[in-house]
């Protein structure tokens, strides 16, 4: 670099050496885009000057003859010379010191080739003034030295040796060959000075550069920074949706905006999902989200939402959505309302979130609660009635059987069988009530077995037309292919009656009762309608009558015991608190629907089950047969035991009797070959299943019948009766009591015959 | 490195010398003056070139193809351009026998045509030229109007070669009434002769 340019840079403020790389990158450039220009116009030249000669002097002449002129010779040898060395290194080093200044050297000597091929004409010195400019296209002042010193050079030596040449004398002073140089001076310190001018500007332009390329990098540097910074803030952006989108989902929590303006509804992914919008869905407006309202809840979302935005207060709604494949969930929404600087609602901004399972959850806790009400008055009523029945069946076993003993005694003419036949129904019923008693507290003991529930209605049948009367038409439906259930049927019977009865009731003019049956299958759908069922099989039984029908009012207390519409002494209020108590301790549920005039249906769901049907036990009659096993009665109330000692000894068998468990012991231990031990259940000191336990263990053999009007869960587990247990239900009559005792004894072989046959 | 500096060294070394002994040939040639021949000191009458009276007169002998003489002919302009009148002005074009006008009527003749006050002629075989020793294209005679040869030889520095020169400076001041500097100087041109004709003296 100059000293001229050194001194400009050292002038800048910026980067200096950034400057020097730019203004020398810059100046190479120049070089080798100049060098290239003259590479292509010295060869131009060359064929200028070729095509020169062979214009102005093709031929030299002597008279006639002629060959070719020396100066085409001159333009093609020397011309080529001429133009060969600084063509090579302005295409081989287009940057180099030594190429410029051969190219300058190399373009002096074209302009003289040229003046000597024009016959020195003045015009075509101005070649050199040419080739002077175009040589300060380098911006190198020593390549402009470089071309005056060939110019002085060659006026010096040709004025010298051929004086003529140049200054037309033969003889010239020295000074005349700095005269045609000293043109040449002229134009090229000027040219020096534009070069001197065009170095500092280009030098300017470097500096701005730099100062525009430092620039840059800051530029650069921040948005890269900027970038990073926006990248991770995108980074932690997206997992807070994310996080966000995740506690939504887990929370089925969603957030919405509605534009009031344009009518427009945005929704995050889980509101989308609760209201069963498909993710491809956009936005939409109000109307069209509220298409997935229930119809039942839709008046009070749209009049909720109208509240809102008219007061500008929280929007509260609680609703039911339906989704497109039916199921309903229940949708708690909040919003509050955005308002603009006037005042006027704009947008509405809000959450919506499933409570479905919290309301069901609600709704379960409630109905276990107050089932757990309704149990706690069972449990209390049931502890009244098992405590009443104990005793009061006792009392109506001694009554029932002496009555039917008195009967069998006295002639069948005498008038005092008809009183005695009165005290024996009063007993009856008086058997009855504690019997419902028990079982509305499903206190009592059922003895499940699997049955087709046809079969039981279509037993019943004959009795029921009886039961309701010639006004009332029977139609009954049965389901050809009904599934089976396991229940009792002689409670599945009494469950049947209660409600004829109450159908009947409720038809005075008469009417039509309608018994049904059929599958029935609870999916998710039912269940939510339904809520106490579980999913599942079921078999229904559906009762439906058109008469008076029931007001709410009543619904909600029909299945309370001692609840009655009728009048005194025409209902006991225990009938359908029976028919809750018997289905429910039989695995199923029963569903009332009723409008008042216009009759009531009764649903009745038992649980379908596979199992195998199984025999139904003998019907009832009044034979009484014999026997003459040994017969251990262990019973601390002394009027049933004196019952049984003389119903089963007039049988024929061999009686011993027991106040208690501990004395009946003692006579086993006295006496241990006993056929069968009947015994009480509820005894003081030990129960009758203790008894039974330790008679076992003693003596194996000994086969035992239990007796009981109630067992308080002695013998059964949720009132069903334990697998291989006997039972006999007080109050019995002295039929029954004998027919029990055969049976029991026939289905095994008894004690005595062990012995008999082991020898003993 | 020291090697490519040799060679570069050599290079340019060859180039130099080549260049400069191309412009020395170049100067040599272009400096070599053709045949003056013996000129008449004395105006010869019986040619087809009269002699005026009361000016000078002035006879350019000229090939018509050579390329030299189109510089003769520019001095020649401006010589009586400078002379004011004082001289009558003949060029002629040497003409080969069998030849048509065509020949002769080159550039070179219309250029000396289109010069003012000047007689183009053509000098069937060198016959003129012949009679008054012209041997060399560019060559100049001056006689003053009472026949007496004032100065010959060619009128440019070197051949073809354009601008001032002790010829024309000579005749002008001759026209003029005035001493000249010099009363002959080389002639620089082709030859009128043949090769054939003029190989004793003729020098191309």
């Amino acid at each position: 670099m100059s000293s001229l340019s050194s001194n400009v840079i050292k002038d800048t403020v910026a980067d200096s050496g950034r400057v020097t790389e730019l203004f020398n990158e810059q100046r190479q450039n120049i070089f080798r885009h100049t060098s290239h220009l003259f590479s292509w116009l010295m060869i131009f030249q060359w064929f200028f000057a070729v095509g020169l000669a062979l214009w102005l002097s093709p031929r030299t002449w002597a008279g006639m003859d002629s060959r070719i002129h020396p100066h085409v010779w001159f333009a093609i040898l020397l011309g080529g010379i001429i133009t060969s060395l600084p063509v090579y290194m302005a295409r081989k080093y287009p940057s180099d010191t030594l190429t410029r200044h051969t190219i300058a050297v190399g373009q002096m000597l074209m302009s003289a080739l040229l003046i000597h091929l024009t016959g020195g004409r003045i015009e075509t010195h101005f070649h050199v003034f040419g080739s002077l400019a175009i040589l300060a296209f380098y911006r190198d002042w020593k390549v402009l030295l470089s071309a005056t010193v060939v110019v002085y050079v060659d006026h010096l030596v040709r004025g010298f040796f051929w004086p003529q040449s140049v200054y037309g004398v033969l003889e010239a002073p020295i000074w005349r060959s700095f005269e045609h140089a000293g043109w040449v001076l002229f134009e090229v310190v000027f040219l020096i000075i534009s070069i001197r001018a065009s170095l500092t500007e280009m030098l300017l332009v470097a500096e701005r550069q730099v100062n525009l390329e430092e620039l840059n990098e800051t530029i650069e540097q921040t948005v890269a920074e900027r970038t990073a910074e926006l990248t991770r803030e995108n980074a932690e952006r997206r997992k807070s949706e994310a996080q966000l989108a995740q506690a939504q989902q887990i929370a089925r929590l969603g957030s919405w905006e509605w534009d009031i303006v344009k009518n427009k509804v945005s929704w995050s992914d889980e509101t989308r999902r609760l209201y069963g919008w498909r993710a491809e869905d956009g936005e939409f407006s109000m109307e069209t989200c509220l298409e997935r309202v229930h119809p039942g809840d839709l008046q009070i979302v749209k009049d909720s939402l109208a509240e809102s935005v008219r007061t500008r207060r929280p929007f509260v709604c609680e609703h039911r959505v339906v989704l497109p494949d039916g199921t309903q969930r229940i949708i708690s929404g909040h919003a509050e309302v955005v308002v603009n600087e006037s005042g006027e609602p704009i947008k509405m901004i809000g959450t919506a979130q499933d409570v479905t399972d919290l309301k069901q959850t609600e709704q379960a806790l409630r109905r276990s609660e107050d089932r757990l009400l309704q149990s706690q008055k069972m449990e209390a009523v049931g502890r009244l009635a098992g405590g009443v029945a104990h005793d009061f069946n006792n009392i109506l076993t001694v009554i029932g059987g002496y009555c039917s003993m008195s009967m069998q005694a006295l002639e069948k003419n005498s008038p005092l069988q008809k009183n005695i036949s009165e005290i024996q129904n009063a007993s009856e019923r008086a058997a009855s009530l504690t019997r419902q008693l028990l079982a509305f507290s499903r206190k009592q003991v059922l003895q499940p077995r699997v049955l087709q529930l046809n079969d039981v209605v279509n037993n019943m049948e004959k009795m029921l037309r009886r039961l309701i009367g010639e006004d009332i038409e029977l139609s009954i439906a049965f389901d050809s292919s009904l599934g089976r259930i396991k229940a009792d049927p002689g409670q599945l019977e009494q469950v049947i009656m209660n409600l004829g009865v109450n159908a009947r009731d409720a038809m005075p003019r008469g009417g039509k009762l309608t018994i049904e049956t059929s599958n029935v299958v609870i999916d998710q759908k039912l269940k939510f309608r339904n809520r106490t069922l579980d999913v599942g099989e079921y078999v229904l039984l559906a009762i439906t009558d058109n008469g008076v029908g029931m007001t709410d009012e009543v619904k909600a207390h029909l299945f309370e015991p001692f609840f009655t519409t009728k009048g005194i002494g025409k209902g006991t209020g225990l009938g359908l608190a029976t028919c809750y108590g018997i289905i429910s301790q039989s695995g199923g549920d029963i569903h009332v629907y009723s409008e008042a005039n216009c009759g009531t249906t009764f649903r009745i769901y038992f649980p379908r089950t596979d199992a195998l049907m199984e025999p139904a036990v003998a019907t009832d009659n009044s034979d009484m047969p014999a026997g003459s096993e040994s017969i251990l009665i262990v019973e601390d109330d002394p009027a049933v035991r004196r019952l049984a000692v003389v119903i089963l000894g007039n049988c024929g068998y061999k009686i011993q009797e027991s106040n208690n468990a501990f004395e009946a012991l003692a006579t086993i231990r006295r006496v241990p070959n006993f056929d069968l031990v009947l015994t009480d259940v509820i005894m003081p000191q030990m129960s009758g299943k203790e008894l039974s336990d330790k008679i076992k263990s003693q003596c194996p053999h000994t086969k035992i019948l239990l007796m009981s009007g109630y067992t308080d869960d002695a013998l059964a587990h949720h009132g069903v009766l334990e697998e291989g247990l006997l039972f006999l239900e007080k109050p019995f009559s002295p039929a029954k009591l004998s027919r029990k005792v055969r049976e029991v004894l026939d289905s095994q072989p008894s004690a005595t015959e062990m012995l008999r046959k082991n020898g003993g | 490195m020291t090697s490519v500096f040799l060679r570069r060294i050599g290079l340019y070394a060859l180039w130099l010398f080549a260049i400069g002994a191309g412009l020395v040939i170049v100067l040599d040639y272009e400096n070599a003056s053709g045949s003056a021949g013996s000129a008449p000191s004395r105006w010869i009458s019986g040619t087809s070139i009269p002699l005026d009276a009361s000016r000078d007169t002035l006879i350019m002998f000229a090939h018509p193809r050579c390329p030299c003489t189109r510089a003769s002919l520019g001095e020649l302009n401006r010589l009586l351009a400078q002379s004011g009148g004082h001289i009558v002005a003949h060029v002629l074009f040497f003409r080969p026998p069998n030849y048509p006008a065509d020949w002769t009527h080159t550039e070179l003749w219309r250029t000396a045509a289109a010069i003012p006050g000047v007689t183009v002629q053509d000098d069937m075989n060198d016959a003129v030229a012949r009679k008054f020793g012209a041997e060399t294209s560019g060559y100049v005679l001056f006689y003053n109007p009472q026949g007496r040869l004032l100065f010959r030889g060619g009128i440019t520095d070197s051949r073809g070669h354009a601008g001032d020169n002790a010829g024309e400076s000579a005749i002008i001041s001759l026209a003029l009434g005035k001493p000249a500097a010099v009363t002959q100087t080389p002639v620089y041109g082709c030859s009128l002769l043949d090769e054939t004709n003029s190989q004793s003296n003729a020098v191309q």
